[in-house]
């Protein structure tokens, strides 16, 4: 399964909403998560991946196209090292 | 439960408008029971000294302290919890909750905190999305509850079922009642009244297979019509907070309507204070101390902030009566009908 695949399931589980929804351009707000659902979200992305997002990258994120972005990027270089 | 027979109450005795003091003294109270065991979360050196203000010995005593790096003070922001503070007080004391060592837990600091606490590191039972807290309506309307009370200020459809059942649960759990009505409260009887996420709830709850009675109006909360009733967090607390607030305010009234007749101003005093049922609700909640968070798949109970060490004693003693009445279990045991049907 893709990244983005995953962490669409992670979302999609964490706030209840259909995974259709869920799209690359959608915000959070459009996916209906609030604060508590995206540090949820957060925290199991960086338990399922084994990567870390600090809270500054994080508040970047204007949607979920971005976050994915983010999470794939660093696997990619946890994968190099 | 220990092996003991003791339920075990984890407190988060950083939290509160009167913590640590007031906390610790009301663990000591609740402990003059033999049936309690109790944690107390905190920074050890802090509690150390105020336990040792009531000449606390550490041998063969219920109450234990359990050492927390943190707490959270009432103006940062709850979700913190999660991932700037895991190991604050109110999250170690749900890990005891979620790890077995404790059977209940009790905070009266933030109670966003202690509900993304219970959230995060306890877990919600299966098909709840979040918790939410249930309340009798006390002896205006004592056959009544009401949910959610403030836990959840905005709410999706699907959570005003799960509302329903834990409201269900509690009605038949503690008030007797066999078969619960349940009502949703709404702006008008029809089905199409009501905000987007109130009318999607409405057909939600017809297909539930509860005792959906349909929607009811502010004129019926205490006509005793329903004896659920179901709305989100918002509106649950605003009426909560001016349902406590109409006694003494009653009272004023009429003491100032009477104001040329003096020994009636007395005579109304005391009617008011011994039968008005008004002016009793707010003891009656100081008295559980605080609410159940429903939908955690352990007991957690919120104590009010400006708890003091009576209110402490009083939710130690109610958490403990919840362990004992077996809620999680019956919930879990209710939700799993409605998981199997595929309706949360």
């Amino acid at each position: 399964m893709s990244i983005e695949e995953q962490v669409k399931d992670i979302l999609a589980r964490i706030t209840r909403v259909d995974k259709n929804i869920i799209t690359r351009e959608a915000t959070f707000k459009e996916i209906k998560a609030d604060s508590l659902d995206v540090v949820q979200a957060l925290v199991a992305v960086e338990e399922t991946f084994g990567i870390e997002i600090p809270d500054e990258e994080a508040q970047k994120f204007q949607n979920f196209g971005d976050f994915v972005s983010y999470v794939e990027d660093r696997v990619a270089q946890k994968e190099k090292v | 439960m220990a092996q003991n027979g003791r339920i075990r109450v984890a407190v988060d005795a950083m939290g509160g408008d009167y913590a640590p003091g007031e906390i610790v003294k009301g663990a000591m109270l609740a402990a003059r029971k033999d049936d309690v065991e109790i944690f107390l979360v905190g920074a050890p050196d802090v509690l150390e000294k105020e336990l040792a203000k009531h000449k606390f010995t550490a041998n063969g005593s219920p109450i234990h302290i359990v050492g927390a790096g943190d707490f959270i003070k009432e103006n940062e922001s709850p979700v913190d919890v999660v991932r700037r503070k895991p190991n604050c007080s109110v999250a170690v004391a749900a890990k005891m909750v979620k790890s077995g060592e404790a059977d209940a837990l009790l905070s009266a600091g933030s109670s966003g905190a202690a509900a993304i606490s219970a959230i995060q590191f306890i877990g919600m039972l299966d098909g709840v999305y979040r918790p939410a807290i249930v309340g009798s309506l006390g002896s205006f309307a004592a056959n009544t509850v009401m949910v959610d009370l403030g836990a959840n200020v905005d709410c999706k459809p699907h959570q005003f079922l799960t509302f329903a059942i834990a409201g269900s649960v509690y009605a038949k759990k503690f008030l007797n009642i066999a078969d619960p009505k349940i009502a949703l409260l709404s702006t008008g009887g029809e089905e199409t009244k009501g905000s987007e996420a109130v009318r999607e709830a409405y057909s939600l709850l017809k297909n539930s297979g509860l005792n959906f009675i349909g929607n009811i109006e502010g004129s019926d909360i205490l006509s005793g019509k329903a004896n659920v009733i179901v709305c989100d967090g918002f509106v649950g607390n605003v009426l909560l907070k001016f349902y406590e607030s109409i006694g003494a305010y009653a009272q004023v009234w009429t003491e100032r309507k009477l104001k040329k007749y003096l020994p009636l101003r007395a005579l109304v005093r005391l009617l008011f204070k011994g039968l008005f049922p008004a002016t009793k609700i707010s003891s009656e909640t100081e008295k559980q101390g605080g609410g159940i968070l429903w939908g955690v798949d352990g007991v957690v109970k919120i104590a009010h902030g400006a708890s003091r060490a009576p209110q402490i004693a009083n939710a130690i003693e109610s958490a403990k009566e919840a362990v004992k009445a077996g809620v999680v279990e019956s919930l879990k045991l209710e939700l799993a009908k409605f998981n199997q049907g595929g309706k949360l």
